[in-house]
This record gives structure tokens, sequence and C-alpha cells, in this order.
């Protein structure tokens, strides 16, 4: 395929260097790949991020523990509440305390739906960029639809900063359960419609089939999780490996592909669509219908209000708390959770001061989006979109 | 020529040529209209009554833009390229019969601007010239972009101008010429595409030539690149493609020019495999008042169906890659519209004899 | 359709030996052979119907703004607790309820609020100055949570326009008047 020119009148061939990004269409964040092309083949592709760095890692280390709650939202935006709940969980590891049953069911919910509406959106981002725009604008309605419960529960719609170290901010309002119910049951019908809309569709299969393949090996090496991974046939979910909160009392499957290629990545997502789905009935079924939310200790969670105006002594609490924040024990400790994109996890290191000495995020789309010039070099600019749209990059995450 | 036919001749061109630069309005409102409804939203409705008048106020808030001219664009054919893409369709449209006809006297009034007996082959090679305006327009800007979209648009317009023609030569072979006119002119495929056969199956093209129809369809599609073949103009892939460093009033040529051309398929499928302007069942070319008004709405309504089509079909599905549309094109299209041709003249021959 | 990913894992994990441009194995719900697939026509109708359905008979679920407001389903505009612009509140004597305590002011992780504390002429303690500036706030609720004497808490407004930059910094009235 290559280009064969003769260097003639002192013009020697030489590849076109072209750059998408940082802003371009579907780099849907602001990342760059300079690409060398030969005629459409991409020779040589380079990455460049770091236009969305925040220094949030750094932030942390000026923070108290509980403030940092609501940066972790601006890191995964499409999954605010994985990130919360990841946070919160790494550090209640730190502290060694366990929240209370209701707390974690109600935790695992919020992170399914989140997943969910993390899964519509990439599953239409990824269809728009291979231009099936309507499938895009399909997903929306349901992620809409997904704000409608996180904002009746906690109060936001895309970033709700709603877990806290030792539990929740409030209890979820009395439909919570019906809400949730009502939306596990249009999961099904959307995938269905999109799939009628894709799946069998032969431009869509060749658009997407043995593209971005790189071999099983080489896909664990680079440290890719998540949905990515188990397009490559790896086993590998930390609700299932590791199982947090109340994971292990579920019954769900863990949906594989073996080829590893654009085609996997969206087949794996529908499946784990439904999954969540599944998940979410018998969360709802098994979730205690009463009972605390929060951990009873006031030295980690603020009082309830209305105690702290009658009882001097919660008083001096909240206000220990709010000033010198939570007193973490001096140590460090890493947990993974498993995000609509991968693995998250967070590394914390304290003194026993108010702030982290260090906070190290170990974000999913950094290591899925490391062997993306491995995945398109060799194929078309058109193949280069559609494993970008397939990886789901996240650049609060991806650049910190 | 006599002067009168002259007059009239110079009323038709300018008739046709308002009635393609309000197509494009047309088609536009259609297209975002139609596109809100199949994505579950409303879509503009602001602008006038079901906001039929959006497209005007997008094109006067364009030709108000500031005009730039990026300074390092090649200028002649930067500015060439927009008018060219915008009369080479607009062109095209001479030899497409857009009704039947009304007799006032012993002078015909034909809704047709020029018919010649080689109207097929005036309109291929018009059509052929098409790419002319992506590549100019993707060279002159200068830009990486544009030139990747130029040089797509060309192999494309390339690939699948030999499926249409062939495609277009099936269906002249097929076309009845005993009574001595010509079977390349338009109006002959027209009216022979009237009527019925056994009294209520339509005679036309579409059911007679299936392989070259879809052939057609297909590379009508490739030939004014929309979605599944918008390769020259992918947002997530080239921007905007030969667009790309356009502005103001010369994006919003180029911007017609697309639609022209998108209303000269519709129009040519409609000729070539839908009966033009006839119904099966009524004779609509006597000559009357009535039968010359209502083929035009029959044809209006034809092609309407056929834009409808375009619009639906861009909003359902994905985009084709790049190398995949060249092999369907040749591994695909032109060896079965050869095929297509090869059998279409041995049935032929078989029912002559 | 669930199944037939999960289960058979094992048996495709097994039988992958990585190294080169591998991964091509097909699984059982591969369409390429037929011709119904190979001949594009049927799956672009299948899908063409799927858009005429939304055309037809799905709702818009547009919500055309300056007309209508949108409403969290179940709830007249925006769901209770949504977090919204802030306000301060007054007790029963009319009095303002902040004693500037600075507790917001501490915990807010954007850092929009400020706070001068003054005293009245009977020694309460009042906000002299309370400025919240809406641009770096970031509507967490922590400061409605930090706040022991209730005297500041989040609206539900959706909708919260202005036109300039100044606009967005609020000071005690407007705050107050929220």
């Amino acid at each position: 395929m290559k280009t064969q020119l003769k260097k003639a009148d002192g013009l020697e061939p030489r590849p076109m260097v072209i750059n998408l990004g940082p802003s371009h269409p579907s780099m849907h964040n602001t990342l760059r790949v300079i690409a060398e092309l030969d005629g459409e083949i991409i020779r040589k592709a380079d990455l460049e991020i770091g236009y969305l760095h925040c220094g949030f890692e750094k932030i942390a280390e000026s923070k108290t523990y509980h403030q940092f709650i609501a940066f972790t939202d601006r890191m995964g935006y499409t999954s605010a509440l994985c990130n919360n709940i990841g946070y919160v969980l790494a550090v209640e590891k730190l502290l060694g305390i366990d929240v209370p049953e209701r707390c974690k069911w109600i935790r695992v919910i919020l992170a399914e739906l989140a997943r969910l509406s993390d899964h519509v959106m990439s599953i239409g981002l990824m269809a728009m960029d291979i231009g099936a725009f309507t499938v895009m604008l399909y997903g929306f309605i349901e992620r809409e639809l997904i704000y409608d419960v996180f904002e009746a529960s906690t109060g936001g719609r895309m970033t709700m900063s709603y877990p806290r170290i030792g539990g929740l901010v409030k209890d979820v309002p009395k439909d919570f359960g019906e809400r949730v119910l009502k939306f596990a049951d249009r999961v099904d019908p959307f995938c269905s419609e999109v799939e009628e809309l894709l799946e069998n569709n032969r431009i869509w299969n060749e658009r997407t089939r043995g593209v971005g393949v790189i071999p099983r090996e080489e896909a664990v090496n680079w440290g890719i999780t998540g949905p990515l991974l188990r397009a490559f046939g790896v086993n590998y979910d930390i609700r299932k490996v590791n199982p947090y909160l109340t994971y292990d009392q579920i019954d769900f499957e863990v949906p594989l592909r073996p080829e590893g290629d654009v085609f996997a990545r969206y087949k794996v997502k529908m499946a784990e669509m439904r999954q969540s789905a599944r998940i979410l009935r018998q969360a709802v079924e098994k979730m205690p219908k009463s009972g605390p939310i929060n951990i009873d200790d006031h030295g980690i969670i603020l009082p309830p209000k209305d105690g702290m105006k009658g009882s001097i002594e919660s008083l001096i609490h909240h206000f220990k708390l709010i000033i010198d924040g939570i007193k973490i024990p001096a140590g460090e400790s890493y947990f993974c959770t498993e995000t609509p994109n991968g693995e998250l996890g967070f590394y914390i290191v304290s003194d026993g001061g108010r702030h982290p000495v260090r906070m190290r995020v170990r974000p999913p789309t950094f290591y899925n989006l490391q062997p993306f010039p491995r995945m398109v070099e060799g194929g078309f600019i058109s193949d280069s979109i559609a494993v970008m749209a397939s990886l789901n990059i996240a650049a609060g995450e991806l650049d910190r | 020529m006599s002067t009168l036919e002259i007059i009239v001749t110079c009323i038709k061109v300018l008739a046709v040529f308002t009635a393609l630069q309000m197509a494009v309005p047309v088609l536009v409102i259609m297209e975002r209209r139609g596109v809100s409804f199949i994505q579950d939203r409303v879509g503009p409705d602001r602008c006038g009554p079901f906001g039929l008048l959006q497209p005007f106020a997008d094109a006067a808030k364009l030709v108000f833009k500031e005009d730039i001219t990026p300074r390092h664009v090649d200028k002649l054919l930067y500015f060439l390229a927009p008018a060219f893409c915008l009369i080479v369709p607009t062109v095209a449209f001479a030899v497409v019969p857009f009704g039947s006809g009304i007799r006032i006297g012993d002078f015909t009034l034909s809704f047709q601007i020029a018919d010649f007996r080689v109207g097929v082959l005036y309109l291929l090679a018009i059509l052929s010239m098409s790419s002319f305006g992506v590549v100019c327009a993707g060279w002159a800007q200068n830009n990486k972009y544009g030139t990747l979209s130029a040089l797509r648009g060309v192999a494309q317009s390339v690939s699948y101008e030999i499926a249409m023609c062939l495609a277009v030569v099936a269906v002249v072979m097929s076309t009845n010429s005993d009574s001595g006119v010509s079977s390349t002119a338009m109006s002959t495929i027209v009216a022979d595409q009237g009527g019925t056969y056994l009294g209520f199956f339509p005679k036309w093209n579409v059911f007679t030539q299936p392989i070259a129809f879809f052939i057609f369809l297909a590379a009508m599609y490739a030939e004014t690149n929309r979605t599944p073949f918008d390769f020259v103009e992918c947002e997530q892939e080239l921007v905007a493609g030969y667009m790309t460093e356009y502005g103001s009033m010369k994006f919003s040529m180029l911007f017609m020019g697309e639609y022209i051309a998108m209303a000269l398929q519709s129009a040519l499928l409609v000729t070539f495999f839908l009966g033009g302007w006839t119904l099966p069942w009524v004779d609509l070319g006597d000559g009357s008042i009535a039968g010359g008004i209502a083929s035009v709405i029959v044809f209006l309504v034809k092609w309407f169906a056929v834009a409808w089509l375009y619009i639906w079909v861009r909003w359902t599905l994905p985009r084709l890659r790049y190398d995949k549309l060249m092999d369907l094109g040749w591994k695909a299209l032109v060896p079965l519209a050869l095929i297509n041709i090869v059998a279409t003249a041995f049935v032929g021959v078989w029912l002559r004899s | 359709m669930q199944n037939q990913h999960g289960s058979s894992h094992d048996s495709h994990g097994a039988s992958h030996s990585g190294g080169g441009h591998d991964g091509h194995e097909r699984p059982q719900d591969d369409p390429r052979e037929s011709l119904w697939y190979r001949c594009y026509i049927p799956e672009i109708i299948r899908g063409l119907k799927v858009t005429m359905k939304h055309i037809l008979f799905r709702p818009r679920f547009t919500v055309k703004y300056p007309e209508e407001k949108y409403n969290c389903p179940g709830f007249e505009g925006s769901a209770p607790g949504y977090h919204g612009e802030h306000r301060l509140k007054k007790d029963e004597q009319g009095r303002i309820k902040c004693v500037a305590c600075l507790m917001c002011q501490t915990v807010c992780p954007a850092k929009c609020i400020e706070i001068e504390g003054g005293e009245d002429e009977k020694g309460a303690k009042y906000p002299v100055k309370f400025e919240i500036n809406m641009l770096r706030c970031i509507y967490c609720g922590f400061c409605e949570e930090a706040c022991p004497k209730d005297a500041i808490e989040l609206t539900t407004k959706y909708y919260q326009v202005s036109t300039s930059r100044e606009e967005k910094i609020y000071g005690k009235e407007r705050l107050l008047n929220n």
C-alpha cells in the first residue's frame, strides 16, 4: 500500500501530517491526535493529552476529605456518582468503617444508574461518530430520564455530590424504588431499538468489526479495564473479582466478547446495560425499606440538624467536623471500584491531618487511551474516529 | 425556432430556475423538521407558521455575515468553486420533463425546457462535472481536511458515475423506440412508462428494471454526498470537508448547490424509474390544461416522496467507510450493472423474436 | 441475549492465544454469512421502520422553553431538594438568621462565599457583607449542610439567567430576596 513516488525535481514524497484536535468534532474532549497519513491510512499516530488538566490530585492536598467529594464529580462527569462513591469508599476503607446496609444498597442503585447514563451516552456517541446521529439523541432521551431519577433523589442532575464519608447526605424519597424500576423497564426497549437500527446492519458491521484490535496480552499489559477489556474476552470486573458494597449479594453476569474490536465493545456495553437493569431490579427488591443510612459516629458524619440545635455536644461535633475535618488515622489505602469505563482507584496517603498528604487517582480512561496509537496505526482515518468513540474518553478524568 | 418559442423557452428557464432556488428552502425545512420528528424533537418552529420561514432566516443570516477570504487560499478557484457547485446541477435540470404539456391551438407548451434527442447523454455529461466543484473547493482552500475531502469526492464520483451510467443504459435499452422517437430523449423515457401491463400493473421501470433502480439509488446518494456516503463532508472525520474554509454567501452557495443536486437526483430517479409525470391508470398527456397541471402535481408528489427518502435514510443509517464504498462501487454495483445490461439485451431480443 | 456472552466465556478464554492481530473468531451470532445481510437492503428497511415509528407514534421529548417550563416528573417544577441558587433566611422577627459563623465559607470547596461579620448594638452577630459568586459556585450544597442556624439554603430554581458577570455576584439583599 505504500506510495511509491520517485524523488524527482526535488519533490520528495513525505507523509501528510494531520492534526485531529484539540478542537475537532469527534475528539469529544480536548484531545489531540497527530496522525501521519499515507493517503487515507494512518501510518503513525501520536497522542497529546493534558488540555483539560485541572490538578485535581494536587487540589486534594489542600482540601479536607469532605470537600474533595465535590471534586470527584468533576472528574468523571458522565458518571459522577460512580466517582463519588469510589472516593467515599476509599476514605471509608482508610477509616476502617462500614456503612449501614440501606446506605450500601442505595449506593449500588445509584452507581448502576450512573453506569447506565454513561453507557447510553457512550453508545449514542459511538453511533454518532460512525454517522448514525439519531441513535445519539435516543440515548440522550434515556439519559435525561435517568437524570430525573437523580434529581428527585439527590438534588443534582449531572454533578450530585451525594454520598458522604460514612453515609449519604439525606435519605432517598419514598418513591425512589418505583422511579428506579420505572426506568429499569425502559432499558430493554431502548437496547432493542438500538440493536434494530445498528446491530445487523451491514454498514455498522463493516465500520466496527475488526477495527481497533490489538492482541489480548497487549491489552492486558496496557492496563485497559472495564467494558473495553471485557471486549477482549478477559473476565475482569471488580464487582465480581473484589465485590464491594453489596455486589456479592446480587446475581448478575459479566458480558464478554472475544474479538476486542469496536463491535465487541459496543456489544459488551449493550449487554452490560441489560445487566445493570437486572441489578437495579434486584437491588430495589433487596434494599431494606427503612433503617439508618449514616453510621452512628459524629466524628465522621455530621449529626442531624434537629438534634444539633438542642444539644451542645452535637454542635461541637458539627463545628469540629466542618473546621477540622474528619480525623483520619495515618496510613494509606487504595480502593478501586468499577466505573462505566473501568477501574477507578483512589490511593490516599494520610498523616492524620485534615488533608491527605498525597492522593493519586487511577482514572480508567487514562489507561484505556494509551493503546490508541496501536489500535489505529495501519487503519483509516474513519477507523480512528470509531476507535476513539469506542474508548469513551472523559477528559476530566483523563487529565485530572 | 420562432420568436414565440424563444420567448416561451426563456420564461420556462426563468420559472424552472426560480423553482429550483425555492426548492432549496423547501428541502431544508423538510429536512430539519423531518429529522427532528425522527429524533423525537420539535425542530425549528419559531420562524413563521410551523417554522416555514426558518430557511429564509438562515439565508439572511448567511448573507449578512462577513465574507472572509482566508489569506492562504487559491483566490480564483476559491471564488469559482461555489458557483460551480451551484450551476452544474441547475443546468442539468434543462432536460428533466416535469409535466406533460398543454396544447393551445397548434402551439404545444411542453413542461420541459429542452427535449434533446440525446437528453440522457447531456445529463450524464453534466453530472460528471459535478465533482469539479468539490475538487476546486477542496483544493483551493489549502486546508488538509479540504484536500482529503476533495480526494475522496473525486474518487467517489468517478466510481459511482460509472455504475449510475450503466444503470441508466439499461433503462434506455428497455425503453421502447419502435415508433422512430429517440430512446435517449427524456420525454420518450417518461412517455414509455405511462400506461399499465394487463390493465392494472404500472409500466414503471422500477418494476421492469429493479436492479438498475437500486444501483441508481445507491449511486444517487453517493453523487450527492449524503449519508450513508457522505465522506466528503462528514463532520466527525473531516470537520466540514470542502466547506471548511468557506463562510457567508459562498458557504450558502455550496450549501444550496448540494441541495439542488439532491433535488436533481430525486427528479432523475422519478423520471427514470418512477414514471415521471405519468400516472399508470390515467392518461395525463392528452394536452388538456387540466391534464397538464395534474401531471405537474403528480411529478411533484413523486419528487417529494423521493426527497423524503433522502432525508429519512440520512438520519437512520451510519456512514460507510471510504474504502468499503469503493469496494461496493467497483466490486458490486459496476459488475451488477453490466450483468443487468446483458440480461436486458437478451430479454429484449427474446421478447422481439 | 445476555446469556450468550457471559456463559460462553471460558471456552473462548482458553482457546485464545494472543500474538499478532488475531481476535477474529466469529461468535455464534455473526450474521455476516447470510445473503440477507450481504445485500444491505433488508436491514436498511428495518432501520427505516424504526425511525418512522418514532415519527408516527413517539411523543416529542422537547420542552418548548419560554412557554413551557420543565417539570421533574411527579413534581411541579424542580424536585424538592434540587440544588439551585442560594437563599438567606430570616427568623420570625424578620432578622437575618445568619450569625456570621463562617461555617459555609469554610466548607465551600469552590471558595465562592465571602462573609464579613459585625455586631449590632445588642452584641448579636450578623453578616455585614454576605456575598456569593454564583459563577464560582458549584451547587454542591455543602454550605446548607454546614450551617448550624439553618440560615442558608439552596432554592429549587432551575432558571438562573443574567446578562452580565457583575449580576451573578449576589449580595446580601439579593440573597435574602431570592
